[in-house]
C-alpha cells in the first residue's frame, strides 16, 4: 500500500468567486482612473492608487486559474493536499487522530472562503480555525485532525478516498 | 431632468449590501428563509428618524441652548457631546421598533434567534440609511457633477456600515432577549459603540482628525462587534454542539492506541 493515489476534490463554482471578485477589484481600480482624467490636478496619485488597487485584485485570478490544480495526494507516509504552487498541507498519516464529515459553521473573521471554495486557514464558529483545501466552504467538510491542526477537504469520491485512507493509516 | 448620479451607486450598494448580508443572515440562521422578511419593516426607519426626530431635536438642543448651528469647536462642550450622542440614542432604539410586530418577536426564541433578528432589523435599517444618504447628496449640487462611479466609497462604506448597524442591533435584540437590566445593558452598549463608530466623522467634522483617520473610525468598534459575535455563536455552536454531532460521520477515531473504525 506504498503506491501513490491522487483523489480530486468535488466540483463546484468557487472558481467563479475568485475570478470575479479579482474582476470586480481591478474594474474598480480602472474606473478611478476615468475618474480623474491625465493632466488633472491628481492624477498621478489616483494612478498610484489604481496600480496598487488592481495589484490586489491579481491573486484572485491567479488563484482561479490554479482551482484546477486542487487535489489530494495519499501515500504510504502523509496525505498532501496541494493548490497551485501556494498551497501543501503535508499530513503525516501517524499523527491523524480523527476522520469525520461535517457541517461547519460561518464566522466573521476574515479568510479566503466563498461559497464553492476555502482555502488556508479559515476560522469556523464551532470548531475553531481550519486548514482548508475544499470546494466547499461550510457543507459536508471532510476534517482530518491531528493534534495540532485541523485541516479540511472535499474529495469528490468521499467512500473511495476514506478506505484508502483508513487502508494505510491501519494497515 | 437627468438622474442624479449617486443614485445609480446608490442602487449597486443597496442591492449589494443586500445580497451580501441578506446571504449571510440565511446561513447563519441555518437557511431559513422566513428570518429574511425582517430585512424590510427598518427600510424607512432612517429617513423617519433623521426627519421626523433628529432634525427637530438638534434643532430644539440650538434654540433650548441658545447655540448658533455650524459654529464647531466653537460651540460649547455640552452642545458637541449631546450633537454626538443624538444619532446613536435615537437610531439604536427605532431600529428595534419592527420588533412591535409579533412576527418578529416569535423568531426571537433563544439568543440564537435574537442575534438573527438583531442581524436582520439592523440590515434592513442600514440598507434604508443608504437610500437615505444619497437622497441627500443628491441634494448637494456640488455632487452633481461626478460620474456615478466616482461615489465608490460610498459604497465600501455603505457596505460595511449596514454590517456594523445589524451588529449594534444584534446587542438589543439579544438585551431584550435576555430581559431585566440586560435590556437597558444591551441599548446602552449599543449607543456606546454606535458613538465609538461615529467618533471619526465626528472628529474630522470638527476639523481635529484629517479624512483618511476618519475613514478607520469604523475599526474599533466593528472589532469589538465582531468580537462579541463569534463568542455568542461559539456558545451557541455549543450549547446545540449535540445536533452538529448527530449530524456528522465520523470514519475513524484515534483513542491512544485503539482506533475506532465504524
Amino acid at each position: 500500500m506504498s503506491g501513490e493515489l491522487v483523489f480530486r476534490p468535488r466540483k463546484s463554482a468557487g472558481w467563479l468567486w475568485l475570478a470575479g471578485i479579482g474582476l470586480l477589484i481591478i474594474g474598480l481600480s480602472a474606473l478611478m482612473l476615468l475618474v480623474v482624467p491625465p493632466g488633472e490636478e491628481g492624477y498621478v496619485a489616483v494612478l498610484v492608487t489604481s496600480i496598487l488597487t488592481a495589484a490586489l485584485g491579481l491573486p484572485f485570478l491567479v488563484l482561479a486559474a490554479w482551482y484546477p490544480t486542487m487535489r489530494y495526494e495519499l501515500d504510504g507516509e502523509a496525505l498532501t493536499l496541494r493548490y497551485g504552487p501556494v498551497l501543501t498541507y503535508r499530513i503525516p498519516l501517524d499523527q491523524i487522530e480523527t476522520i469525520r464529515r461535517r457541517n461547519l459553521s460561518l464566522s466573521l473573521w476574515s479568510s479566503l472562503r466563498f461559497p464553492g471554495i476555502a482555502l488556508f486557514g479559515v476560522a469556523y464558529s464551532d470548531v475553531g480555525t481550519v486548514k482548508m483545501c475544499a470546494t466547499a466552504a461550510l457543507n459536508g467538510i471532510l476534517l482530518v485532525e491531528t493534534a495540532k491542526e485541523k485541516y479540511g477537504l472535499t474529495p469528490a469520491d468521499e467512500a473511495a478516498f476514506v478506505a484508502a485512507l483508513q487502508a494505510r493509516i491501519s494497515p | 431632468m437627468t438622474l442624479p448620479p449617486i443614485y445609480i451607486m446608490a442602487v449597486i450598494t443597496i442591492l449589494l449590501s443586500a445580497a451580501l448580508w441578506g446571504g449571510v443572515l440565511y446561513i447563519l440562521s441555518g437557511r431559513d428563509r422566513r428570518l429574511l422578511w425582517l430585512l424590510l419593516p427598518g427600510l424607512p426607519l432612517s429617513a423617519v428618524v433623521n426627519l421626523a426626530i433628529k432634525r427637530p431635536l438638534v434643532l430644539w438642543l440650538g434654540e433650548a441652548g441658545n447655540v448658533e448651528p455650524g459654529l464647531g469647536l466653537a460651540s460649547p462642550l455640552w452642545f458637541i457631546v449631546a450633537l454626538s450622542f443624538v444619532p446613536p440614542v435615537t437610531e439604536e432604539a427605532i431600529k428595534v421598533l419592527p420588533l412591535l410586530l409579533p412576527g418578529a418577536r416569535r423568531r426571537m426564541d433563544g439568543r440564537t434567534g435574537a442575534m438573527g433578528v438583531g442581524l436582520a432589523l439592523g440590515f434592513s435599517f442600514g440598507l434604508g440609511e443608504a437610500a437615505y444618504l444619497a437622497w441627500g447628496v443628491a441634494q448637494a449640487p456640488e455632487y452633481a457633477g461626478y460620474p456615478w462611479y466616482a461615489f465608490t466609497g460610498f459604497l465600501s462604506e455603505r457596505t460595511a456600515v449596514t454590517l456594523v448597524h445589524g451588529l449594534l442591533t444584534m446587542l438589543v435584540t439579544v438585551g431584550i432577549w435576555h430581559g431585566g437590566w440586560r435590556i437597558l445593558g444591551g441599548y446602552l452598549s449599543a449607543v456606546l459603540l454606535h458613538l465609538l463608530t461615529n467618533l471619526g466623522a465626528i472628529l474630522y467634522q470638527l476639523g481635529v482628525i484629517p479624512a483618511w483617520i476618519a475613514g478607520l473610525g469604523l475599526l474599533p468598534s466593528l472589532l469589538i462587534l465582531a468580537f462579541v459575535f463569534e463568542r455568542w455563536r461559539r456558545q451557541a455552536a455549543q450549547a446545540g454542539d449535540h445536533e452538529e454531532r448527530a449530524a456528522e460521520v465520523v470514519y475513524f477515531e484515534r483513542k491512544g492506541d485503539e482506533e475506532r473504525q465504524p
